[in-house]
């Protein structure tokens, strides 16, 4: 997600005005192309008579933009990622939760309130959140592997695969000394460094495309994946064991919220209500294969999409000041050097 | 022929929208600081300064560590077979050519994941190793699989321009070496290989100058392990968003490859 912001911002000047207006019976769900089954859409609207008009945006720097420019009208529910979240809340453009209609709103896995978008939990409510996590092949490693740390294991020679994000990575060393993923004390990172560069030998490949297949085809012993290449990788293998790291959880939040001057406010949060259903959430994650982030939905999704502890702490990666954003770039060039 | 001087008009304006004014961007990134607004514009040279970093300074000796082996084995295997190509009947000549440019023909990543299909620890090559009883070996991500890998992409453009050369050049020069009583070896060396230089020299910079510059084969051939410094601007401007250090990155890149083919052109004209 982080990666994609430079891009977005190349982007996000191209921009059309095409205005969709609701009327009372009809509400209007902004988000990504393909974040819930038709058959969840259908059912609120058998129920409550309210249609769901579905409007797709590529980036949520384009939602931003347009929802700024409609001055949070326009779109009843909207469902986009953690870091614009912020800056939603900030600019005033999210009503409060009405939680005399959210009724469910206490389904919510504690794990993901109280982010840094949102530290009253006032505006938003969790949909679905992706994870990296540690996923390795029991045959081939002879260690218990709990946590970050035992990716520094000396038997794991030449064998661990990693994601590519400088800063996840870095992220996930900062948490295996038991610091901050957004730790910004240069001489801190540079400790990191040190201990990044350590990692080097155990790497076999780094690398953000498919690399689970690297797990799949014998190259790699152990992998630290994104969310769906975990769930790829244990379609392909169920045999993979997958690690909850005890350091923490790195990860990233899908949050809806209602939009300041939202035309159908009422229909909209029974709309989060809805979809905050037990069973409604299970569909909606089960198609997705994002972490369930409704506690009560637990039992009835997919349990490779429930985090089981949720007493683990974690923690978002969040843009860091300059000179931290050049330090960590520095320990990743000197991490890759070592690494070959 | 003044007349025709209009038909270049098209050619300056595109040259100058598509050429002059992204370099003179990146020079302006480069020399600027981050978050600039084109109205406050702070000039600095605290992109370069931190090049000079003992980290970056290695990005740039492996480069051309890579480089340098790149070219040498492109000459040492692509002279033989320029020579050779030159030197049969001349109905052959234009299909042994297209046979050296048909894989350029074939996308390059297409190429590279095949490569990583042969060469990978399951892959068609360990898996006939084992046939014959020998313990895979490990040629993904190493040395030997990055260079393998630009070795092949890069070769044709070392093989065409010595090709050309050799094949233009006048046969009764190499008569006369005979002649007057010159042996193979001494023809070949006084003669052949001189005259054949200009295109050597032409291969040598394109193969050097697309191995220290290309980033896609080392990371997907080298697991991502490679930061090599077509990487390292990659980084700066795609993940880390410092496109002023990045900037900085390539205008030193550009200057170095400047300088390289100063002395390239040098050594061609010394030559004559």
């Amino acid at each position: 997600m982080l990666k994609t912001i430079g891009l977005a911002l190349a982007l996000s000047t191209v921009l059309s005005a095409a205005s969709v207006s609701a009327s009372p019976s009809e509400i209007v769900l902004y988000t990504w192309e393909g974040m819930f089954p038709q058959e969840v859409l259908d059912g609120f609207t058998a129920e409550t008579g309210i249609k769901v008009i579905y409007s797709n945006f590529d980036l949520n720097e384009t939602m931003l933009e347009k929802l700024a420019m409609a001055k949070g009208g326009d779109y009843d529910v909207v469902i986009a990622d953690d870091y614009i979240l912020e800056q939603v809340v900030a600019e005033g453009l999210a009503s409060p939760v009405d939680t005399d209609v959210v009724t469910n709103f206490g389904n919510i896995n504690p794990l993901y309130q109280g982010q840094f978008y949102d530290p009253e939990n006032l505006y938003t409510v969790p949909y679905g959140a992706g994870i990296p996590l540690i996923v390795y092949d029991p045959d081939l490693v002879d260690i218990d592997i709990k946590g970050y740390n035992d990716l520094w294991d000396p038997s794991l020679l030449d064998s661990v695969a990693l994601t590519a994000n400088y800063r996840v990575i870095a992220g996930i060393t900062n948490l295996a000394l038991g610091k901050s993923m957004n730790e910004e004390d240069i001489s801190s990172i540079e400790e990191t460094g040190e201990k990044l560069i350590a990692l080097a030998p155990n790497v076999r490949l780094i690398q953000d495309d498919n690399t689970q297949n690297a797990l799949l085809n014998g190259e790699a012993s152990v992998a630290f994946l994104y969310t769906s290449q975990v769930t790829t990788a244990l379609q392909e293998n169920p045999e993979l064991k997958v690690v909850y790291p005890e350091e923490g959880l790195g990860f990233g939040i899908m949050g809806m919220f209602v939009p300041s001057m939202a035309p159908n406010k009422d229909g909209a949060f029974a709309f989060v209500n809805y979809i905050l259903r037990p069973e409604i959430s299970a569909q909606c994650f089960n198609y997705i294969g994002y972490y369930n982030t409704n506690k009560a939905a637990d039992s009835l999704v997919d349990e490779n999409l429930v985090v089981p502890d949720s007493d683990i702490h974690g923690e978002i990666i969040r843009n860091v000041s300059l000179e931290a954003e050049e330090a960590y770039s520095r320990i990743w060039t000197a991490f890759k050097d070592a690494c070959d | 022929m003044k007349q025709y001087k209009h038909l270049l008009k098209p050619y300056i304006i595109w040259a100058a929208v598509l050429i002059v004014i992204p370099l003179i961007l990146i020079a302006l990134y480069a020399f600027t600081e981050e978050g600039n607004e084109v109205l406050t514009l702070s000039f600095t040279f605290d992109n370069f300064r931190k090049f000079a970093e003992a980290t970056y300074v290695n990005v740039i000796l492996k480069s051309f560590r890579l480089g340098l082996v790149t070219t040498v084995i492109c000459l040492a295997a692509g002279y033989p077979l320029a020579f050779i190509i030159s030197r049969s009947p001349e109905r052959v000549q234009g299909l042994l050519i297209l046979l050296v440019t048909i894989p350029e023909w074939i996308n390059m990543l297409l190429r590279t994941y095949a490569w990583m299909n042969l060469l990978s620890d399951n892959g068609i090559i360990n898996q006939l190793l084992g046939l014959l009883g020998i313990d895979p070996v490990t040629m993904m991500y190493t040395d030997f699989s990055v260079i393998l890998g630009l070795v092949c992409n890069f070769m044709p453009f070392m093989v065409i321009p010595i090709y050309t050369s050799l094949s233009k050049m006048d046969h009764s020069l190499i008569e006369a070496a005979y002649d007057l009583g010159a042996n193979r070896f001494q023809t070949f060396w006084k003669v052949i290989w001189k005259l054949s230089m200009p295109g050597v020299v032409n291969g040598i910079m394109m193969v050097f100058l697309l191995s220290i510059s290309t980033f896609v084969i080392p990371k997907l051939l080298g697991g991502g392990q490679y930061m090599l410094i077509g990487n390292l601007i990659e980084s700066q401007f795609i993940s880390v968003g410092d496109w002023n250090f990045g900037a900085a990155i390539s205008l030193i890149l550009a200057v170095i490859i400047l300088i390289f083919m100063h002395f390239m052109k040098k050594m061609d004209s010394q030559d004559d």
